[in-house]
């Protein structure tokens, strides 16, 4: 009976309780959304992370991620290589060897960093080929193919198949140069990017530069989830004695801006939840007391009838219930509907008109923001709004249980 | 405790019907007061009320407004605590329970019919009579049985559907009324039960609360202006300024 009679309370007042529905319903269809796009964000924040360290975890000669300097390389490139292939939770390893140098045509010479990559590795961390404007990415037999960012290519002059000459310093200090042709062009849509960025094959980078055997970093990437700390320590241990001149990082000390820039990013997050929690809690206390004060009377009669406070209260809490339990159901739906359209179609951030994002270095504007939907993560949220919600009506519905019968009796006469 | 009493004092109820009433009274008030904090003032509702009501009466209080009609009729009920004295109700002191107990005893052992508001709105006239019967945990069947002759008695048979809103002042007292005498109370208070009722529908409503009396020996306290409802009463107790000014009393039927 306590149950009809809430039920039919909660429609006494339609126009009020379909508003508090649909604030409700809604509040949580949007953090539900904000949280699968959060999420998807946060991922894709890690993954370009990752990227653009170049790995969970990156190998160098000492000091070499500080300083830059072409010097600075891996002596024993094919024994740190095994070491590392051979340590657990290791999934793949990317040998690179970076140069910075100049690259010239007969029109122009521009400066140029230059990743000299094994492709087929290369391609399992970073998608290049959709960046892939014209040409190719280091396909076919050629032996000295280089491919360019296109504003480089523009300033260059450059077509496919053009000579480019790179002039560079070896490890040893001395000034080399070295015929490339170019194979293809990147235009990755971050204007930086595109103004220096070149690749070409390992071996051609090595003989360019005379570090045959010799390497400038080791890109690794994690089986999993294993975390990038843990195995940078292993990787330490595991190159023993090997690990003399040579430095290993996680990607989060690699990039640690990056990391601050996520954790900044999760706080604005929790704080926004925080935010609409509050709302959500003292709008239905609110309502709910209004609901409570417009029916002392009847309540006082429910009292005078041999209903006992902690029933009254029990009356009002379950018409909150009913309340919650209906708009979370139509929030989950509308916020699941709009997650999913997110995940499937997604919402390209070019479309805002935001073409530079960056951070710390970090391209972000080719993201579409898509969403990625955790249920663990969900069901506790979905649980918080239900606690909250609920819980806004604890104290109109202590006031209800409080109420003396022969005072509410009287309330209007 | 006080289930105890009460049965053994229905028993005898119904051992003496017909006769007069037991030298036991059902209701028995000593030097109650109450007074009330309204704004500034503090208002003596209750100024050391002696009274005794017998099984089976069908009492009227009257008085002026502000006598303390309502308030005694409260304190009797459980429904208000006075500041002094004591009530008894079949022989258990009433001033003592605790709220919750207090809630237990008002739907075990009292019916109540207001003035006004009487129903609650959400309710059909048959789920407002059975209310307090669902209180008590009967089952669909008994409260049925319970309440459907009652319903049927008082002319609601064929309105046990409607809402409050669907039925007129008298229609909604006379539910009141069923619902108040659905648990079988030995004590029924009425707080001016005719007092929105035009004099037609007062007196038809009397005339049922009387027969209802006659034939439940249920005891009728009820507070009241309307002199036709005085005419009508057994017994009649006056109230002034808090205090009992005259009474009848003429004693059971």
């Amino acid at each position: 009976m306590l149950w009809r009679i809430a039920w039919r309370n909660l429609w006494r007042n339609r126009g009020r309780t379909l508003i508090m529905m649909s604030a409700v319903a809604l509040t949580y269809a949007l953090m539900l959304v904000s949280m699968g796009v959060g999420d998807d964000s946060h991922d894709r924040m890690l993954d370009e992370a990752i990227r653009a360290a170049g790995g969970d975890v990156i190998v160098h000669g000492d000091g070499y991620w500080a300083s830059r300097a072409s010097d600075l390389v891996i002596e024993n490139a094919e024994t740190v290589l095994a070491t590392i292939r051979s340590t657990p939770n290791v999934q793949a390893t990317f040998p690179r060897i970076i140069v910075n140098g100049l690259v010239a045509t007969s029109a122009s010479a521009r400066p140029v960093l230059l990743f000299g990559v094994d492709r087929d590795a290369e391609l399992q961390l970073n998608d290049i080929l959709p960046d892939v404007s014209r040409g190719t990415f280091l396909e076919g037999g050629r032996d000295d193919p280089i491919v360019l960012g296109s504003r480089l290519v523009e300033k260059l002059e450059a077509e496919i198949g053009d000579r480019v000459v790179l002039t560079a310093s070896r490890p040893d200090g001395e000034l080399t140069r070295a015929l490339f042709h170019l194979s293809g062009v990147l235009h990755t849509g971050a204007r930086e990017l595109d103004e220096v960025l070149g690749y070409t094959t390992l071996d051609a980078a090595g003989g360019a530069v005379g570090m045959e055997g010799r390497l400038t970093q080791i890109g690794v990437l994690s089986a999993g989830n294993a975390d990038g700390q843990a195995i940078a320590q292993d990787i330490q241990a595991a190159l023993g004695s090997a690990s003399a001149g040579i430095e290993v990082l996680s990607w989060e000390d690699a990039v640690p801006e990056m990391v601050g820039y996520i954790e900044l990013d999760n706080a604005f997050g929790y704080i926004y939840l925080g935010v609409i929690f509050l709302v959500v809690l003292f709008s239905i206390t609110n309502t709910f007391l209004m609901a409570v004060m417009e029916r002392v009377r009847e309540l006082g009669l429910l009292s005078a009838l041999g209903l006992r406070g902690a029933r009254i209260g029990r009356l009002l809490l379950s018409e909150t219930l009913l309340m919650t339990a209906m708009a979370l159901g139509i929030g989950f739906a509308i916020g699941l509907g709009a997650n999913l359209a997110i995940a499937r179609w997604g919402i390209p951030v070019s479309a805002w008109g935001l073409e530079d994002i960056e951070v710390s270095g970090i391209d972000m504007s080719d993201m579409v923001i898509r969403s990625s939907i955790r249920p663990l993560k969900w069901t506790i949220a979905s649980a918080l709004v239900a606690v909250t919600t609920i819980a806004s009506a604890v104290y109109p519905a202590y006031r209800a249980s409080r109420l003396a019968p022969a005072e509410a009796m009287r309330f209007y006469e | 405790m006080m289930d105890e009493a009460m049965e053994s004092k229905s028993r005898t109820g119904q051992e003496s019907v017909g006769t007069s009433v037991a030298d036991r009274p059902l209701v028995r008030v000593r030097g109650v007061t109450r007074t009330y904090r309204q704004g500034v003032l503090d208002v003596h509702a209750l100024r050391g009320i002696d009274l005794d009501i017998y099984d089976g009466e069908f009492m009227a209080l009257v008085g002026p407004s502000g006598s303390g009609k309502t308030t005694l009729l409260n304190v009797i009920g459980a429904l208000d605590e006075p500041d002094s004295g004591t009530v008894q109700v079949a022989g258990e002191d009433i001033t003592k329970l605790t709220k919750g107990d207090a809630a237990d005893f008002r739907l075990d052992h009292v019916g109540f019919v207001f003035q006004a508001y009487n129903l609650v709105p959400v309710l059909t006239a048959f789920e407002n009579a059975e209310f307090t019967l669902l209180l008590r945990g009967k089952n669909v069947e008994e409260r049925r049985q319970a309440v459907m002759p009652l319903l049927e008695r008082v002319g609601l048979g064929e309105m046990v559907d409607r809402k409050p809103h669907e039925l007129s002042g008298g229609q909604q007292q006379r539910v009141a009324i069923v619902r108040a005498l659905a648990t079988k109370p030995r004590l029924l208070l009425a707080d001016e039960p005719t007092a929105n009722l035009d004099s037609a529908t007062s007196d038809d409503l009397m005339d049922l609360m009387q027969q209802l009396n006659d034939e439940l020996q249920t005891t009728f306290v009820f507070s009241t202006h309307d002199p036709v409802v005085i005419d009508r009463a057994r017994r009649v107790v006056r109230l002034l300024d808090g205090r009992v000014d005259d009474d009848d009393g003429a004693r059971g039927r």
